[in-house]
């Protein structure tokens, strides 16, 4: 596989490096493969030798899936798969049963309630909840010290939900902060949007394909979240860039082919034509990626990580380090 | 029955297709695909979009679609091949002002429209705070589809998990509505501020009050007074719900799942076919879209290239090309190719073997959109997924299906 082009030059103000981060929060459009990046972040991140927290937020637990096949569901408690690095799903009703409990002081008392069917139905048609809980324990994670004052977590990568819903995701807590005038509500969800608005803490790493749709939605992204709600955004990872696909000195083996009768069989080989879709399809996958990585460069004005396409898939932490060596090979490049 | 008319017959012949499925799957090229089939086919066709990233405008190449549908060009339908009386809408759903609407037909009088419109709780729920989306886009279904302009309505749901949301949203507002919380706080005897909790457990209250005075907000009172002004509206907005939901699961709806090739994806949509299924809800059908499909026949095992073989193809590509290309290195090349796409088209095969033999085998609809090394963003790309889920065939004014 050739090597993917190294990114580009970090901007002149250098930016925190990514591992230094505290939390770096992983959203991209679906179908990007945001979790698996989020998983090799993770991953390069305890290899660095960082303690590191990896939280999902969705219904479903993949992270831990990538991380270690085969392993059981990893629930609200998380556990360590990996020396150094945990997994956890944040889940908003566990999230609210802690964040009540140690409001109140009285944490049975509050799951009684958080049983009541009443209750339950009244928050399950609420809005804009779970996502300002589920920030909540995630600053409450990078508020959280060992016995040495030390912070329990070096880093915590978050795999956000997708795109559309990831901006009103990170905005719930402007909203909120806006919205309710004092009290401890009012606090935390300033608290919370401090994190998020702070760049030597919070990054959000934005995932994309080289196609046109994510690249529009990664602009659009990048425009609202950084430009608009002021959360830091320093570069772009360009996930499943299809290598060139023939050897140098051929780029035009597609056309080299279709002169040839489509009918044509040489041997056991298969037909011209069939040979000719094959060579024009990946000529065609290739500059399509071409197109759209400087697009999104030029329209994000960020640097871009290039991660390659894996014909084989992500199987689990071997084919996921080549991608966590991506992403930390561009950070050396940005350093 | 082909297997195209067999997909024309259950995914065009009804009122209301729903496409569900994972993000990044191209849910909605799929669904806007649809709908210009069945207007291809002389119906009218509307395909509405409730997910907030603009895709449909993207895919239609329009640039901002109001809440209402907007009908394609006769020009523009004419050159996709739409008969005189087939057409195509799409309508890009704005959910605050399908719920404002909503308020605006249920309430009692201006001033309880005022008073929901004002209460903050309202603003919240209504706002674009994340997951509200939902009981609106269910409401505009129910209106376009009562309003009766269309044949086929194609409905593109948001990504995963909120696409769940989406199928329980009447449920779950019945199920609020009807709830124990609800009936106590919209009771005109129990109504006068926070009475209505004395039925509540001493426990629960004491909470509920620690809860307002940590919030900051006056939690309760918000709720109650929101609650309240729902009152007159609520018998309707509970009738509208019962009326959604039989809706979609009637005979008039039909849900198909569309999928991604890769392992990863078709994991997703197992996970969301078991869902649906929990939900009572039974697929019509399967789409699975960006399949790499070899273009001859089935996908060799193995591409065996002999020396001669690569000889006589080299010659071929010399004879064609002229002595410029280096011919001997371009047979290789072309082979290696072959084998990378022959690689691709097994694994697709293999991925989704399972889920294909499961849903043939109940006699439910299996489809392929094979990969394009295009993207799709135009209404010729639309065209283009059709044919691959309908054939080919073109069709004369008022042929319909």
């Amino acid at each position: 596989m050739d090597r993917p082009p190294p990114p580009a030059p970090a901007p002149s103000s250098a930016p925190t490096p990514l591992l230094d981060r505290r939390l770096v929060i992983v959203t991209g459009k679906g179908g990007t493969g945001k979790t698996t990046i989020a998983a090799a972040l993770a991953l390069a991140a305890s290899r660095a030798g960082k303690r590191v927290l990896a939280a999902e937020t969705g219904p479903d637990e993949h992270l831990a899936r990538l991380l270690a096949p085969g392993s059981p569901p990893v629930g609200y408690l998380g556990r360590e798969l990996l020396p150094g690095l945990r997994v956890m799903r944040i889940d908003p009703f566990e999230a609210l049963s802690e964040y009540l409990g140690l409001q109140i002081g009285a944490p049975r008392l509050v799951r009684r309630m958080l049983s009541n069917r009443a209750f339950h139905q009244l928050m399950a048609a609420s809005p804009g909840w779970r996502e300002l809980i589920t920030l909540g324990k995630l600053w409450h994670l990078e508020q959280m010290t060992d016995g040495q004052g030390r912070p329990s977590w070096d880093l915590i990568v978050v795999d956000a939900p997708a795109t559309g819903h990831g901006v009103a995701f990170l905005n719930v807590p402007s909203v909120v902060a806006s919205a309710v005038r004092s009290g401890p509500l009012r606090r935390h969800s300033q608290a919370v949007e401090d994190l998020l608005k702070d760049p030597a803490r919070t990054l959000l790493l934005p995932v994309t394909l080289p196609e046109e749709l994510p690249t529009r939605e990664t602009t659009e992204l990048v425009k609202r979240l950084r430009d608009e709600a002021g959360i830091a955004i320093d570069r772009v990872v360009v996930n499943c860039i299809v290598p060139q696909p023939f050897p140098t000195g051929l780029a035009e083996l597609d056309a080299a082919l279709a002169r040839l009768s489509p009918q044509l069989r040489c041997g056991e080989l298969p037909s011209a034509g069939a040979l000719t879709h094959c060579a024009s399809f990946l000529r065609g996958r290739h500059d399509l990626s071409l197109t759209h990585i400087d697009l999104v460069g030029e329209l994000t004005g960020l640097p871009l990580v290039h991660l390659p396409f894996l014909a084989a898939g992500v199987t689990g932490p071997d084919t996921l380090e080549i991608l966590s060596r991506g992403l930390v090979a561009a950070e050396a490049y940005a350093r | 029955m082909t297997p195209k008319a067999f997909a024309a017959s259950i995914l065009l012949d009804n009122r209301i297709t729903v496409c569900v499925g994972c993000g990044g799957v191209g849910k909605t090229t799929v669904a806007a695909s649809l709908a210009l089939e069945a207007a291809r086919r002389g119906r009218r066709a509307l395909v509405l979009t409730i997910d907030p990233a603009r895709r449909l405008a993207d895919a239609l190449g329009v640039e901002a679609l109001g809440n209402q549908p907007q009908q394609l060009s006769r020009a523009t339908l004419e050159a996709l091949g739409v008969p005189a009386e087939g057409e195509l809408s799409a309508l890009m759903l704005d959910m605050k002002r399908t719920f404002d609407d909503l308020v605006a037909r249920f309430a009692e009088s201006e001033e309880s429209r005022r008073s929901i419109l004002e209460n903050p709780i309202y603003q919240h729920a209504s706002e674009a705070l994340a997951g509200s989306v939902e009981y609106s886009a269910m409401e505009k279904v129910y209106e376009v589809w009562k309003n009766g302009d269309y044949d086929l309505i194609v409905v593109d749901t948001p990504p995963a998990q909120h696409a769940l949301d989406f199928l329980d949203a009447p449920q779950r507002l019945i199920e609020f509505l009807e709830s124990r919380i609800v009936q106590i706080l919209i009771h005109p005897a129990m109504a006068a501020g926070r009475f209505g909790f004395r039925i509540f457990q001493q426990g629960t209250r004491r909470v509920l009050g620690l809860i307002e005075r940590v919030s900051g907000i006056s939690f309760l009172e918000d709720i109650s007074e929101f609650l309240l002004a729902f009152e007159g509206m609520s018998a309707g907005f509970r009738q509208r719900a019962l009326q959604v939901r039989s809706l979609l699961t009637g005979p008039q709806s039909r849900f198909v799942l569309v999928t991604g090739p890769s392992d990863e994806s078709v994991l997703q949509a197992n996970q969301f076919r078991r869902r649906l299924e929990g939900q009572g809800i039974e697929l019509t059908g399967v789409l699975a879209n960006r399949v790499c499909l070899w273009p001859d026949g089935p996908v060799p095992d193995e591409i065996e290239a002999s020396p001669e073989d690569l000889q006589t193809l080299a010659r071929a590509l010399a004879e064609a090309n002229g002595s410029d290309l280096p011919s001997e290195a371009a047979a290789r090349a072309a082979v290696d190719a072959a084998r990378g796409y022959a690689a691709r088209v097994r694994r697709d095969a293999r991925a989704t073997r399972e889920l294909r033999e499961m849903m043939l085998s109940q006699g439910s609809f299996w489809g392929e959109i094979p990969e394009q090394s295009l993207d799709v963003h135009d209404l010729n790309g639309l065209l283009r997924i059709a044919r691959a889920i309908f054939g080919e065939e073109e069709f004369s004014r008022g042929d319909r299906v």
